[in-house]
């Protein structure tokens, strides 16, 4: 058995696979299926200062290879997270990372605030697509990724922060360096595209926010590109995702650069995706003698 | 709740595009509710998404869920073989639960939204069913001998080819007088539950009346909040994992 522990600004995770945010919730329900203390980690479910109701529905079409969604922040708060879903998962012994989505810049100094020492990491969702008032701005101009990171981290004293970055952009390098010169101490790409899904039949978009992240299989190659772009740009570290569906696709992840990966929405193809994740990376690395997983980051050679 | 691969036994079609089918589990199926639905894929891999139906039969190791081809998804399914493999997560939601003193319950059925609706005449022996199911027309028809199971039938469709000219929640209302319905159970699309939620409100009835809603889902276990309806308190619920039954009073249709 291959070694997959990893470290990534100090905090240990017991192997390199987290939940991404927005389709594992807080764990719980996951947790009914299999003992979530099987992955490396949780990125919780983009939470702001107040509850949020979301978008109306339809929040989900499919088309080949991929979702679209558009939930729209739907959480019940920082505080109701602080006070029911923490102790939680504190108890599941995992890395908890904590993602943070705001309207105004202040909101992220503030949360990022409540939070600091609470979590073992934060999340800045400075790219969800769907939120008009903010989201977006904040995510696509590398100025605005400066000031945001640089306004989150000065209320973070003892939690390492994470800018998740945005793929509809000019520039990933470009906004890469932006986030690292704010101070970020960790990378996280890709969110998703910004798409359209159309029901032909009713002349209309599937679903009700009309367009929405594209996420899923598909996604992967242009992900990869990406991960492998941000993580040549800055010298702190990065986390890929974006269409993980196995293990093989995992380390693809990590040869490109990423220090660990996020798993999304293969959850929903595959309530069972990440422990199966985590066992066939395990497998791979095994059956090609490496062992340990930290020995494949960054090993891409590109002809 | 469990994830398993079934082995794909029957699919038929039992009306204008609906069809049943019928999948074997490793194991057997266990306890499941009436009002409680499966998530199953389509067989086709480029399709990341489950399909989420009500179950309709659940015997020793076989499940039987019934659905009409909306899309590729449906499509896939309906065409499906005989020993194709299926990934299937159940069973989910929380069903019709009936109070354990109401004796008499009345059934209101429309169109595809009647298939969650026949476990439970066929599961609650104790119970009399007073059932009232409309389709739009002969063609759409089908189950009607799993309802024949209840009391007392009555079938409606909107041409009249079968039964009266009517809708199930009319047939109900018209027939009310002579049934003492201890609580009421209903699913179909959501302008018949608007109509029965503004009748029942309108004549003063106020005998409980559990609803199963419909919508779009993601994970189908409550973790993604893609498929909410809202609450009359203001609040969101997860269709999938608060529902899909709720207290017709309790949500906005």
């Amino acid at each position: 058995m291959a070694n997959l522990g990893v470290k990534i600004c100090g905090v240990s995770f017991k192997n390199p696979v987290i939940a991404a945010s927005g389709t594992y919730g807080f764990g719980r329900e996951f947790d009914e299926i299999y003992d979530i203390s099987a992955i490396g980690g949780i990125s919780t479910k983009g939470m702001t200062n107040l509850p949020r109701l979301g978008n109306p529905v339809p929040r989900i079409a499919e088309a080949h290879g991929v979702i679209l969604n558009a939930v729209g922040l739907q959480n019940p708060g920082v505080e109701h997270f602080i006070k029911d879903d923490l102790p939680f998962l504190k108890e599941k012994g995992i890395v908890i990372i904590a993602n943070v989505a705001g309207s105004t810049l202040e909101d992220y100094g503030k949360i990022c605030a409540r939070l600091d020492g609470l979590v073992d990491m934060v999340e800045l969702n400075i790219s969800c697509p769907n939120v008009r008032a903010g989201g977006m701005a904040l995510g696509i101009k590398p100025e605005n990724i400066e000031e945001v990171t640089a306004l989150s981290k000065s209320n973070l004293k003892k939690t390492p922060l994470i800018v998740k970055l945005s793929p509809n952009v000019e520039s990933i390098p470009t906004n890469a360096r932006a986030a690292e010169r704010g101070g970020a101490d960790c990378i996280s790409l890709v969110n998703t595209f910004t798409g359209m899904v159309i029901d032909l039949e009713r002349r209309r978009p599937i679903i009700a926010n009309n367009t929405g992240g594209v996420s899923g299989a598909g996604i992967k190659p242009i992900a990869l590109r990406m991960v492998y772009e941000a993580s040549h740009a800055v010298e702190i570290p990065v986390i890929g995702m974006g269409g993980i569906m196995t293990g093989r696709d995992a380390l693809e992840f990590m040869t490109a650069g990423a220090k660990a990966v996020q798993v999304g929405t293969a959850n929903f193809a595959d309530v069972n995706a990440m422990p199966r994740i985590i066992r066939e990376m395990d497998d791979w690395l095994t059956s090609h003698g490496i062992s340990d997983v930290n020995e494949i980051i960054d090993t891409l050679k590109l002809n | 709740m469990k994830e398993v691969i079934s082995t794909v036994k029957e699919v038929k079609l039992i009306a204008d595009n609906v069809y049943s089918l019928t999948v074997t589990l490793p194991e057997p199926v266990g306890e499941v509710r009436g009002g409680q639905f499966l998530n199953i894929s389509t067989g086709d891999s480029s399709r990341l998404l489950k399909r989420p139906f009500g179950i309709v039969k659940a015997e020793g190791c076989d499940v039987t869920v019934c659905f009409q081809v909306k899309g590729g998804g449906t499509l896939a399914l309906a065409d499906a073989r005989v020993g194709d493999k299926l990934s299937v997560l159940l069973p989910l939601g929380n069903g019709f639960i009936l109070s354990e003193n109401a004796k008499n319950i009345v059934v209101i059925g429309g169109g595809v939204g009647i298939f969650p609706l026949v476990p439970v005449i066929c599961g609650n022996k104790d119970k009399k069913f007073y059932t009232y199911i409309g389709f739009r027309n002969k063609g759409c028809a089908c189950l009607l001998d799993e309802f024949e199971k209840s009391e007392k039938f009555t079938v409606v469709t909107d041409d009249g080819s079968i039964g009266e000219k009517d809708n199930a929640v009319n047939a109900y209302l018209k027939d009310r007088e002579n049934v003492r319905a201890d609580m009421i159970i209903a699913c179909g699309p959501p302008v018949m539950l608007r109509a029965l939620k503004t009748q029942l409100k309108d004549k003063g009835i106020t005998t409980p009346c559990l609803v199963s809603l419909e919508e779009r889902m993601g994970c189908g276990i409550g973790a993604c909040l893609v498929c909410v309806c809202g609450k009359t308190d203001g609040s969101r619920a997860r269709v999938c994992k608060d529902g899909p039954v709720f207290d017709i009073n309790e949500v906005e249709l």
